[in-house]
């Protein structure tokens, strides 16, 4: 059982996966250092076959929340984020992915030209005066 | 009918002149407001037009599924130059379809997607993500959430914090992602309503930067909080693809907007001035827009019902 690609793993449902992720990072955290997949399966109360574990530490591994090493046959997983952490790759893979993003999601500022910069700067600037001014 | 079918397709450009007067010189919510409904009103007049010549355009090629009647030369003359109008109105309605669909898929998609990325935190309304990369965002949803990096935060002092936060806050109270979901679906129906969804899009930032300014109470302290965050920014990863114009951009705009007077909260302009007569242009525009498409609708109804077979 080394089929760390996880092809076979029976995958939940899509909206389960985020929750998943988290339960088996949590897990891992917990973890005194790195551990195989099974150790993970068996924190986890055995709710979830091997194969739905090595296909989430994968996922995990895409994302950079877990590294892993090969010893012998098998991997050793070790988480590097924490839930928070995970939300933030998640989230700059969706942003990175969906090129016109700013047409859904309202974002804070645009992007700035390099007069749009001076212009700006220079604004900023007589706030700070009148600051000092008052 | 005559001309006045092809009327509601041009008539758009009525609202080029009124998105720029508008926002200069409209409360930003009463501009946004406008600025919809016109875009709404006028992409649904041109898009029922593009119907009606699509019937009569169908009804002459041979073996279509309409009555026979409906191609006679009784109801081809309802519609000058029917041959070229009808033929370029089938695949231009197709186009329109299938553009308005794909933009209000997409929609869903990114905001399911972004809600998933953040399933497995608890459901407080502000997440703080550990990135550096700076960035915010109002993230619309069966839970609002503002989404803050603290990359973003870090660049702030505690006042600017609070203007970001009334910010976003203020996009999601005032729901304004469905006035950009509607001048975006008006831009795919008619590709002249382009300028009132830049026009609207800027004109949310900034009600939403006046709203700031009203709960933290200082309008230069919600300026700093705009022009710093851009700053911050401006090395993230974004393809800057509007960026050949040498007119000042949004962020600026929107700074030396917070730093000069509060706008008035007068809903409609005096009508003896440039605005109001721009106002008052653009109802003109829309009013009979929405009427010549009546009158099209009503005349082509009529006559392909005399031209059906009982």
């Amino acid at each position: 059982m080394t089929d760390h690609r996880g092809a076979g793993g029976a995958v939940p449902r899509r909206r389960g996966q985020g929750v998943l992720e988290t339960q088996v990072l949590a897990a891992l955290r917990a973890a005194p250092g790195p551990v195989a997949a099974g150790w993970v399966q068996e924190r986890l109360g055995g709710d979830l076959a091997y194969t739905t574990v090595v296909t989430i530490l994968t996922r995990l591994h895409v994302k950079g929340a877990v590294t892993r090493e090969r010893s012998g046959r098998s991997f050793q997983w070790t988480a590097v984020a924490d839930e928070a952490g995970l939300a933030a790759l998640r989230m700059r893979r969706v942003l990175d992915s969906e090129a016109d993003r700013e047409a859904v999601l309202t974002s804070f500022v645009s992007t700035l030209s390099p007069g749009d910069e001076r212009l700006l700067r220079a604004l900023l600037d007589t706030t700070e005066d009148a600051e000092e001014g008052d | 009918m005559g001309v006045f079918v092809f009327l509601p397709l041009v008539l758009p450009l009525t609202a080029w002149p009124v998105a720029r007067l508008a926002e200069h010189h409209l409360h930003p919510r009463a501009a946004t407001w406008l600025l919809s409904a016109v875009a709404a009103v006028l992409a649904l007049c041109s898009t029922l037009c593009l119907g009606l010549l699509m019937v009569v355009g169908t009804a002459q090629l041979p073996g279509n599924p309409l009555p026979d009647g409906w191609s006679d030369p009784e109801v081809r003359a309802a519609v000058p130059y029917d041959e070229i109008a009808g033929r370029i109105a089938i695949p231009a309605l197709l186009a329109v379809l299938l553009a308005c669909t794909g933009t209000a898929w997409r929609h869903l998609r990114v905001r399911r997607r972004a809600e998933r990325a953040l399933s497995g935190l608890p459901g407080s309304p502000v997440a703080v993500l550990p990135d550096p990369a700076p960035y915010a965002y109002a993230l619309p949803g069966r839970r609002d959430r503002i989404v803050v990096t603290t990359g973003m935060l870090a660049g702030l002092d505690a006042g600017e914090r609070r203007a970001l936060f009334a910010h976003e806050r203020a996009h999601l109270a005032r729901r304004h992602h469905r006035f950009l979901l509607v001048v975006q679906l008006a831009a795919r129906a008619n590709p002249f309503l382009r300028p009132l969804r830049t026009a609207v899009v800027y004109s949310t930032e900034r009600w939403a930067d006046e709203e700031a300014a009203q709960a933290v109470g200082s309008r230069r302290t919600v300026a700093r909080a705009v022009g710093k965050s851009a700053l911050i920014s401006r090395g993230s990863p974004v393809p800057a693809l509007t960026h050949f114009t040498e007119a000042a951009g949004p962020v600026p705009r929107r700074v030396a907007a917070l730093l000069g007077p509060a706008p008035s909260p007068r809903i409609w302009p005096p009508a003896f001035t440039a605005v109001g007569l721009a106002a008052w242009g653009a109802t003109a525009g829309t009013t009979v827009s929405a009427l010549s498409s009546a009158n099209a609708t009503v005349t082509l109804f009529f006559i392909l019902h005399a031209a059906t077979p009982m």
